[in-house]
């Protein structure tokens, strides 16, 4: 009775212990989310008081100056046509790959591997001049077109390991009962794969939503920026404006918070398979 | 029955590679091949229209420039520092949270959430810390120094903020592969050692750690490959400065290529960062396998 007593106090302390640690860990995100329903000057007076009243006005305000409602319809706009666009041509060329001749596929995917390694740094200069003489700069289109390229190998890779799992004889029993090719595809086997298409799909979605990189390089035009490069550019031409500026980071942060609590599952499995496979 | 159904959709097979076949060779071989590859042997510069084959001057001239060397050894100092950092942090983190915990999810969701946010995001989030909390807090603390102390301000402490924040940044990240190695430690073989009295950090340097050296690797490879294309988080927190002192690989080629023009001398530079990358790559791809023959 005493040992299991001892346990459960020692199961507390640990629980509460990394509790705390997570906490401060997290502290940076808390701070910048207290700050945001602060004034200036009481941000000012002191960045680690807690608010003295739910003060809204900075978001207000940062929504208008730093015209959010542009700009976050450019960037759901951009992540969402990525997100399917990608998913649908990784999950075609995957089920054609796993269906033709071994010789010949074996090549393509070795391409697509190869892909892989390619940083996007190194490509970035000649797809900047890419996008201008093929008029894709300056267009939400063209930030989709560039996402979806990069990403379909990481998304052929992953739909052609778990394919490899589904049995053939499930595709031929449905060609028995008079299934065509095209049907079998989407009606028994893509409902099959139901789980790596979310991952998939959540990943994605951060590296869309995150980028800074690729719309800084295509995107000049002030009302087709995205959320990063929006907060970037307001950075470095308001330095002294603080709690515009939390704000916006603040609104900036919630949405890819939210799909993280709602895809927990997925986002961690599909990042542990990412790292194993690249 | 196979061979026979599938022959006879074979076109149908073929045409479903093709629009994830080209959107990749347009987005990132054809640009790599045809763009960056052949523009490194080239004169040239985004301004201008003409080019003019130089060979291999692009390439002898990166051994000389003292920035772009500079940026190659603030990289490897970058990924040394964080490297260690992160996967120390992150495995003391993951032993923590293998045990039962109450809460547990919770907890793992505030490691982990810094590696979702956008990088510019984070280093933004912490440029606050650094101008705003830590000030305030060393003021409260009567530590003069701590507070007057500008961290941007000299190539010592910037360098210092950038591997601080990507640290912060990688650890969730590395957490979730060190739980997920922890895992698949038998619990028979802990507990017996548990019995013959291998208990607290005899049992992390005997058992844990032998056994998860394919964590080990796997995580060291990710964070080597991670910190040669650190941009995002020196770009936004540092600019690169002061004086060029954190400025990476991948911040140079950039400001080379976007804020002076020298497109064909970038394009070398992007070459060279390749092989780098691609080298690790290769490495890691043959550890892995290595690992998987183990099981």
């Amino acid at each position: 009775m005493k040992l299991l007593k001892k346990r459960k106090t020692l199961l507390w302390t640990r629980s509460i212990m990394s509790f705390l640690l997570g906490v401060l860990f997290m502290m940076p995100v808390f701070l910048i989310i207290m700050n945001s329903f602060k004034p200036n000057k009481e941000i000012l007076a002191s960045f680690i008081s807690l608010p003295k009243s739910l003060y809204i006005d900075n978001f207000v305000e940062a929504l208008k100056i730093m015209n959010f409602n542009i700009v976050f319809r450019n960037t759901i706009l951009v992540t969402v046509f990525t997100v399917l666009l990608t998913c649908v041509v990784s999950f075609l060329c995957a089920y054609g790959l796993t269906h033709i001749k071994k010789k010949f596929s074996d090549k393509i995917y070795l391409l697509f591997v190869l892909g892989q390694i390619i940083p996007f740094h190194t490509v970035m200069i000649s797809v900047a001049v890419l996008a201008a003489k093929t008029h894709l700069n300056n267009s939400l289109l063209g930030l989709v077109i560039f996402n979806s390229g990069f990403f379909t190998a990481f998304g052929v890779m992953t739909y052609v390991g778990f394919l490899k799992s589904v049995p053939r004889e499930l595709e031929e029993s449905a060609a028995l009962d008079g299934c065509g090719p095209a049907r079998t595809m989407i009606q028994i086997i893509f409902p099959l794969l139901k789980s790596t298409t979310v991952t998939l799909a959540v990943l994605f979605f951060l590296w869309t939503w995150n980028d800074y990189l690729l719309p800084s390089i295509l995107i000049g035009e002030e009302k087709l920026r995205t959320i990063t490069v929006n907060l970037y550019v307001f950075k470095s031409a308001t330095n002294a404006q603080w709690n515009l500026l939390i704000a916006g980071l603040t609104v900036s942060m919630l949405p890819v918070i939210l799909v993280y609590i709602v895809a927990q599952k997925f986002i961690t499995s599909g990042l542990t398979a990412g790292a194993i496979k690249s | 029955m196979s061979d026979l159904l599938h022959k006879k959709n074979q076109k149908f097979y073929y045409l479903l590679i093709v629009p994830a076949f080209g959107l990749y060779m347009f987005a990132l071989i054809i640009p790599l091949a045809l763009g960056t590859i052949p523009s490194s042997f080239q004169k040239w510069s985004l301004l201008e229209q003409d080019k003019t084959f130089i060979g291999f001057d692009n390439y002898i001239k990166l051994f000389s420039d003292a920035t772009f060397l500079h940026s190659l050894v603030f990289t490897i100092v970058l990924a040394l520092f964080t490297i260690l950092g992160t996967n120390i942090i992150s495995f003391f983190v993951a032993l923590l949270l293998d045990n039962k915990v109450y809460g547990k999810s919770i907890t793992r969701s505030f490691f982990f959430i810094p590696n979702i946010i956008s990088g510019v995001i984070v280093a933004f989030v912490w440029s606050f810390i650094f101008t705003g909390a830590i000030p305030t807090i060393a003021d409260k603390l009567g530590m003069i120094w701590l507070a007057e102390l500008s961290w941007f301000g000299s190539g010592g402490t910037a360098a210092f903020t950038v591997i601080l924040v990507s640290i912060w940044q990688a650890t969730g990240f590395l957490m979730i592969l060190y739980i997920a190695g922890l895992q698949t430690i038998p619990k028979d073989v802990v507990e017996a050692a548990q019995l013959d009295g291998c208990t607290g950090f005899r049992k992390v340097r005997l058992i844990y750690i032998p056994l998860l050296m394919p964590t080990f690797t796997i995580n060291l490879f990710v964070s080597i490959a991670g910190a040669f294309k650190a941009f995002d988080i020196p770009l936004a927190l540092t600019g690169g400065g002061p004086f060029k002192s954190t400025q990476t690989v991948a911040l140079n080629i950039y400001n080379d290529a976007f804020k002076t023009y020298q497109t064909g001398y970038a394009s070398a530079k992007s070459v060279i960062l390749l092989l780098i990358v691609a080298v690790i790559a290769i490495i890691q791809l043959r550890v892995t396998r290595k690992r998987e023959v183990q099981y």
